[in-house]
C-alpha cells in the first residue's frame, strides 16, 4: 500500500486528527470539520482512504451485478471498472484533503489502504487521536443515519470519535454534553464539550442523567469547573430514561453539537444507536 | 307716424321697492333650504336621484360659476340622508384561483368586524398551530410514524441481508448501490478460489445471488411508494391536529357569521387551506411565514361603518384609477409584488349604493376615464383593471379581483356646450345619462321673488363669512342682479357673480369699519369692479376725445350716423358709438356692404344689409327698377363687425345719403329691422346707451343728446345713475322705436310720410324725397342706355348683388 506524505512534522502535538475519506458528500463535509478542529488544535491530519477488499473481490465475479441504491436497476460489475472508480475516488479524496489543509497551512498525510475499513482505521488510530467520519458513507441503506463503519468505530475506537452530520437548518446554538450522573469518564466528555463550546463560541449545556436520588454535588462540581474555565454553561438533570427521552431533552436544549461518553449507560443496550439515529447533528463520542 | 314719447326715469330703471323687503338686516332672514327659481333643476334632480332604472344618470348643465356643484351636493346630501346605508365590500384570498381574489358583501359596518375577526384568527393560527406541532403528543406520533417508516424501509433490506448471510453470501455496499458475492467467515471469497468450487455449488450460489438481486430490486423499488405513503400519513396526522386546533376558533366564527353565507364558505376554505399548509406552520420558531398568514386576512375595500344614509362622493380627480380602483404593487429588492391586500377601492366603490358627482370636463380630459366610466355603467359591475392590462401593454401575472356589482347614480356636472356635444357625438351618452338637469340662468323678478331673493343673499352671506346686509343694500344688490341679467323682469341666477359682489362689498364695508354692508359698499363694489375693468374703455374714450376716432355728437350731417356697438373683453363688456356712413348714386340696384367686401363683416351683418336693400327696393320702387348703387361702412372699424343691431342706423344713413337730408349727430341709434321696416330687439342696450352717454359727457357735456332703441328692448334697460339723472333732468332722451319711420322722423326732424292708396307719399315728407330721388336715379340710368357701368361700388362686382 502506498503512503503519501506531502508534509511531515516530527514534533506533532499529542493527538492527530484522523479523517476517513470515501468520496461521499458527507465525508467531504466531515473533512471541513476535521480541518477546523485540526487548525484549532494545530494537530497533524491523517487522511485515510480504504479500498474495501470485499468490494474488489466481488468485482472479480463474472456474475456480479450492482443494484442501484435508489433506482433498483442492476448493471454488470467488473474489476477494471471498480479499480478505476476507486482510483478516481482516492484521487478526489487526495485533492480535497490537500485543498482543505493547504488553506489552513496544516500538515497532512493521506493513507491509502486496502482491507476492511473499520479494521484498517482501528489499526491506525491511537488513544489520543480524534477520528472524524461521516455518519454514513456512500449509498448505504436508504434512511439510515448510522453506517456500519460508524457503528463499529464508536464502540471500539480507543480515542474520541466525531460522527459528522449536517443539520438541515442551523438554528440551535448550544453544545450539549450528555452524561451519566455516576460514571467515571465524565471529565473527558466535559473537557471535549468545553473545547467545542470555546471554539464555536456557543454556550454549553450539560445534561446529567440521574437515577431516582438526586445529587446536586456532581452538577455543582461540573458547573464550578466550567465557570472557572470561563464558559457560559448550565447543568440540567434529566431522568435516566430511554433514548427517546434524551433526544427530546436535547431538542429542548437546542443542541447543535453533542458530546457523549461511551461509558454512558445508553451504550449498554442499543440506546446509543437509537439516540444517534434520532439526532441529526455532529456527535463526539469520548472513551 | 307719431314720434314716440321719450322714456321716463322709471322706464329705464326698475327700482326695488324697499317696502317689499320687511327686514332690517339679512341676519333676520332664514336660510333657504333649496335654491329659489331652480325648480326645473330640482325636479330633474329629484327624479333622477329617485329613478331606479338603469341609465337614468344625471347631467347637470349650466354656465360655469352658476353654483351647480354646490347645489348638487346640497341636494344630494339631503336626498341621500334618508336612504339606506349600502353594504361593505371586502376582498379575500381565493384559495381555488389565487390570482382571482373573491369579493364578499357584508351588512354596513360589519366589514370592520370581519376584518378584525380574521386578523385575530390569523394571529391565533400563528401561535396555536406551532404550539400544536410542538406538543408532546404530536412529536411522539410523528416519531412513531417516522420510525415505522424507517423500520419498514430497512426491514426489507435487512431481510435480504439476513437471507444473504444465511446463504453465505455477502451484501456489499458500492458507491452507487449494492452487490452480492459468496463469502466465508465474513469475508468475500477470492474469485480464484471460487473457481475451484464444483459446478453444482457454483450454480447454487449464482442462482441464489440472482434471486437476492431480484428481491433487492423489488425492495428498493418499493421505497418511493413507501415514502409516499408515509408522507400521506404525516399529512393526515397534520390535518387531524390542525382540525382539532382550528375547531374552536373557526367554529366560533362560523357561528358568529352564520348570517353571511359567503363568510361561512370563506371560513371553510380557510380551514381547508390551513390544513393543507399545516407543514408550513410547523417547524418554525418565528411562526408561519407571513405570506401564508396574510392570505387569511381581509382587504376591506368599502367601509360604510361611518356612512350615514347613502354615500355622496365627489371625485375631484376622475382618472381611470381613481374611478375604478387600482391594484398597487410593493417594491421589494427591485421587483414589484402584489396580492389581494393591495387592491384599492375607487370612487365608484365608495359611491356604490349612493351618488357619485363628477365634473364632466375633468373626466373628459383624463385619458380613457370617460370610456372606463361608460363601460362600468353599461356592465353594471366594477372590474378593477389597470390601464396597461386593459390595452395589452403588460402581460405579467396580476390580480383579477372578482367584479363588484354596481348600483350608483352618476351625476355629471358640466356646461351646456359639453352636454350638447356629447349628445351629438357620443352614441352612448344619452343611453347612460337620460336625465338632463338644466340650470336657469335668470330668475323671474316679481313681487314674490323679492323676499326670496333676499333670502338667497342672506343664505350666501354667512356661508362665505360675509357680514349682514341692510335693507337698502339688499335692494341695491337686487337691482344690480337685474342689470346683470340685462332685464328689468329678471334677476341673475349666477351664483359666482353674486357671491363675488357680496364678498367685495364686504371688503369695502370692512375697510370702512362698518358692521354691516350698506348700500354705499355695494355701490363701491360695483364701481370698483367696473373701474378695474375699464382700461380699454378709457383708451377708447380717449381716442374719441382726441379726435383720433371721429365721432360727432353735435350738429347735423348727411350720410353719417352714430351707430352703437358693444365690445366684450373677458368678463366685462362696454358700449361705444361707431360712425356709420353711406354713399348713394344711380346704379343697378345694389347696396355694397363694405365690411363684407373687406371680409370684416359676419354673415348676420350681411343678412341685415340684404334685408335693408330689399326693404328699400320694395318700399320706394315697388313697381319700377331700383336704380341705386350704394355703399355702407363702419368707419374706423378694423376688428370686424357682426350682428344686425345696426340695421336701423344703416337704413337711416342710407336714406340720408340718397336724399341728402342731414341727420342729427346728437342721437345714436340701435335696433334691428325686418323687411317691412319694423324695428326688432337687440342685445346689450344698457352698455350701448351708457357708452354713448359717456362719449357725450366727455365731449361737451350732455345736453339734448339721446339714443334710439327698439321698443321691445325697453324692459331690458337698467341704466346707471348718471344716465338716469340726465334723463330726469331732460338732458338726455331715450326713444323707443317700433318702426323705421319713427327713427327717420327723430333723426331728420321731418315727417316720414305714409303712402296714399296709389302708393304715393305726400309732398314734403321724407319718404317722398326718397322716392323722388330714386326716380331721378332711374331716369339717369335709362339715359345711360344699357348701363354697363356699375357705379361707385368700386369693386362691387356682383358678389353682393341680390337683384
Amino acid at each position: 500500500m502506498a503512503t503519501t506524505a506531502t508534509t511531515d512534522k516530527p514534533d506533532a502535538p499529542a493527538g492527530r486528527v484522523l479523517i476517513l475519506l470515501d468520496g461521499s458528500r458527507l465525508s467531504l463535509a466531515a473533512l471541513e470539520a476535521a480541518a477546523e478542529i485540526a487548525s484549532a488544535r494545530n494537530a497533524e491530519v491523517l487522511g485515510i482512504f480504504v479500498e474495501e477488499v470485499n468490494l474488489l473481490r466481488t468485482a472479480g465475479y463474472g456474475f456480479a451485478r450492482e443494484v442501484g441504491g435508489s433506482s433498483g436497476l442492476a448493471r454488470p460489475l467488473d474489476s477494471a471498472a471498480i479499480e478505476a472508480r476507486m482510483q478516481a475516488l482516492a484521487e478526489a479524496a487526495r485533492r480535497s484533503l490537500q485543498q482543505a489543509m493547504a488553506r489552513r497551512g496544516l500538515a497532512q498525510t493521506l493513507k491509502l489502504c486496502r482491507g476492511r475499513v473499520a479494521e484498517e482505521v482501528l489499526n491506525l488510530v491511537q488513544p489520543q487521536d480524534l477520528v472524524v467520519l461521516g455518519r454514513v458513507g456512500w449509498s448505504g441503506i436508504p434512511g439510515a443515519r448510522l453506517g456500519s463503519t460508524a457503528r463499529v468505530l464508536l464502540r471500539q475506537a480507543p480515542g474520541d470519535v466525531l460522527l459528522w452530520a449536517e443539520p438541515r437548518v442551523q438554528r440551535q446554538n448550544r453544545v450539549v454534553v450528555l452524561l451519566n450522573h455516576d460514571q467515571g469518564a465524565n471529565h473527558r466528555a466535559v473537557l471535549v464539550g468545553a473545547e467545542l463550546a470555546r471554539r464555536s463560541h456557543q454556550p454549553l449545556s450539560v445534561l446529567l442523567r440521574t437515577g431516582s436520588e438526586i445529587d446536586q454535588s456532581v452538577a455543582e462540581d461540573i458547573l464550578a469547573y466550567l465557570q472557572s474555565e470561563g464558559i457560559a454553561a448550565r447543568v440540567r438533570q434529566i431522568p435516566a430514561a430511554s433514548a427517546g427521552a434524551a433526544v427530546r431533552a436535547m431538542q429542548e436544549e437546542g443542541a447543535s453539537q453533542l458530546v457523549v461518553s461511551r461509558s454512558c449507560s445508553l451504550f449498554a443496550d442499543q440506546g446509543a444507536e437509537a439516540l444517534l439515529s434520532a439526532l441529526n447533528l455532529p456527535v463526539t463520542v469520548t472513551p | 307716424m307719431a314720434v314716440p314719447a321719450a322714456l321716463t326715469e322709471d322706464q329705464i330703471y326698475h327700482r326695488c321697492p324697499p317696502e317689499k323687503l320687511d327686514f332690517d338686516t339679512t341676519d333676520a332672514l332664514e336660510d333657504l333650504e333649496l335654491p329659489f327659481g331652480q325648480d326645473r333643476v330640482l325636479r330633474a334632480l329629484e327624479f333622477g336621484a329617485s329613478m331606479a332604472a338603469s341609465g337614468f344618470n344625471l347631467f347637470v348643465l349650466g354656465p360655469s360659476g352658476a353654483g351647480k356643484h354646490e347645489l348638487v351636493k346640497r341636494f344630494l346630501a339631503t336626498h341621500a340622508a334618508g336612504k339606506p346605508v349600502p353594504c361593505d365590500w371586502c376582498h379575500v384570498f381565493n384559495f381555488q384561483q389565487s390570482d382571482k381574489p373573491g369579493a364578499i358583501e357584508l351588512p354596513p359596518g360589519e366589514g370592520r368586524k370581519f376584518k378584525s375577526d380574521m386578523n385575530d384568527l390569523a394571529n391565533e393560527l400563528k401561535t396555536a398551530i406551532p404550539a400544536t406541532f410542538e406538543s408532546e403528543e404530536y412529536q411522539a406520533r410523528i416519531q412513531e410514524l417516522q420510525e415505522e417508516v424507517t423500520r419498514r424501509q430497512q426491514k426489507g433490506l435487512f431481510a435480504i441481508q439476513e437471507e444473504a448471510n444465511a446463504n453465505n453470501i455477502a451484501m456489499i455496499t458500492t458507491p452507487a448501490g449494492f452487490t452480492f458475492a459468496p463469502m466465508r467467515n465474513g469475508e468475500v471469497i477470492e474469485p480464484e478460489e471460487y473457481k475451484k468450487f464444483s459446478d453444482e455449488e457454483k450454480e447454487l450460489v449464482e442462482a441464489k445471488v440472482e434471486d437476492l438481486q431480484k428481491k433487492l430490486q423489488q425492495a428498493i423499488q418499493q421505497v418511493p411508494r413507501l415514502r409516499k405513503e408515509v408522507r400521506e400519513r404525516i399529512h393526515q396526522l397534520n390535518e387531524e391536529m390542525v382540525q382539532l386546533t382550528l375547531g374552536g376558533p373557526i367554529g366560533e366564527l362560523r357561528e358568529k357569521w352564520s348570517h353571511v353565507p359567503a363568510v361561512v364558505a370563506h371560513l371553510d376554505s380557510v380551514r381547508e387551506d390551513v390544513v393543507e399548509h399545516a407543514e408550513a406552520f410547523q417547524d418554525n420558531e418565528n411562526g408561519a411565514p407571513a405570506g401564508l398568514l396574510n392570505r387569511y386576512r381581509v382587504n376591506l375595500l368599502v367601509d360604510n361603518a361611518e356612512t350615514r344614509g347613502a354615500p355622496v362622493v365627489y371625485e375631484d380627480l376622475p382618472n381611470h384609477q381613481h374611478l375604478t380602483g387600482q391594484i398597487e404593487h410593493r417594491a421589494h429588492q427591485g421587483n414589484l409584488y402584489t396580492d389581494f391586500t393591495l387592491i384599492r377601492a375607487g370612487s365608484l366603490h365608495r359611491a356604490n349604493g349612493g351618488y357619485l358627482i363628477l365634473d364632466a370636463r375633468r373626466i373628459l380630459t383624463q385619458p380613457l376615464a370617460w370610456e372606463s366610466l361608460k363601460r362600468i355603467l353599461f356592465s353594471g359591475e366594477i372590474r378593477i383593471e389597470s390601464l396597461e392590462r386593459l390595452y395589452g401593454l403588460a402581460t405579467t401575472v396580476s390580480q383579477q379581483p372578482e367584479p363588484i356589482p354596481l348600483n350608483v347614480k352618476v351625476v355629471l356636472v358640466g356646461d351646456r356646450m359639453l352636454y350638447y356635444l356629447l349628445s351629438h357625438y357620443d352614441p352612448d351618452f344619452l343611453d347612460l345619462f337620460k336625465v338632463e338637469a338644466d340650470f336657469e340662468d335668470d330668475l323671474d323678478r316679481d313681487d314674490q321673488s323679492y323676499p326670496l331673493y333676499a333670502r338667497v343673499i342672506a343664505t350666501m352671506a354667512p356661508s362665505s363669512g360675509i357680514r349682514a346686509l341692510d335693507r337698502a343694500a339688499v335692494a341695491r344688490v337686487i337691482e344690480h342682479a337685474s342689470r346683470l341679467a340685462s332685464d328689468q323682469k329678471k334677476l341673475t341666477a349666477h351664483d359666482r357673480v353674486l357671491k363675488d359682489l357680496l364678498s367685495e362689498a364686504d371688503h369695502w364695508a370692512s375697510q370702512a369699519g362698518s358692521a354691516r354692508i350698506e348700500v354705499v359698499h355695494v355701490q363701491q363694489a360695483i364701481d370698483e369692479r367696473e373701474y378695474r375693468a375699464s382700461r380699454i374703455r378709457e383708451r377708447s374714450l380717449e381716442q374719441i376725445r382726441r379726435g383720433v376716432m371721429m365721432i360727432a355728437t353735435e350738429g347735423e350731417q348727411a350720410a353719417q350716423i352714430n351707430g352703437l356697438s358693444v365690445l366684450q373683453i373677458g368678463a366685462t363688456r362696454f358700449g361705444q358709438p361707431t360712425r356709420i356712413t353711406a354713399t348713394a348714386r344711380p346704379g343697378k340696384g345694389q347696396v355694397v356692404d363694405i365690411e363684407r367686401e373687406a371680409k370684416l363683416g359676419g354673415p348676420i351683418h350681411s343678412k341685415a344689409v340684404m334685408i335693408l336693400s330689399r326693404f328699400l327696393a320694395n318700399r320706394y320702387a315697388p313697381l319700377g327698377e331700383l336704380s341705386l348703387s350704394a355703399s355702407l361702412a363702419f368707419e374706423q372699424s378694423y376688428g370686424g363687425v357682426e350682428g344686425d343691431s345696426a340695421s336701423v342706423a344703416e337704413t337711416c344713413v342710407l336714406l340720408s345719403a340718397i336724399t341728402g337730408v342731414p341727420l342729427k349727430q346728437s342721437l345714436a341709434v340701435t335696433g334691428s329691422m325686418n323687411q317691412h321696416g319694423e324695428v326688432q330687439a337687440v342685445g346689450g342696450v344698457n352698455e350701448k346707451i351708457e357708452g354713448f352717454f359717456n362719449v357725450c359727457t366727455q365731449a361737451r357735456g350732455v345736453n339734448g343728446h339721446g339714443a334710439l332703441l327698439p321698443a321691445s328692448n325697453v324692459e331690458h334697460l337698467m341704466l346707471n345713475e348718471q344716465v338716469r339723472d340726465a334723463v330726469r333732468e331732460g338732458r338726455f332722451t331715450i326713444y323707443p322705436l317700433s318702426h323705421i319711420d319713427q327713427a327717420i322722423e327723430l333723426m331728420t326732424g321731418m315727417e316720414a310720410g305714409v303712402p296714399d292708396a296709389d302708393g304715393v307719399y305726400p309732398e314734403n315728407t321724407f319718404n317722398r324725397l326718397v322716392a323722388d330721388r330714386l326716380a331721378e336715379f332711374a331716369e339717369v340710368g335709362k339715359k345711360k342706355g344699357d348701363g354697363k357701368e356699375n357705379g361707385n361700388g368700386g369693386n362691387g362686382n356682383g358678389n353682393n348683388s341680390d337683384d
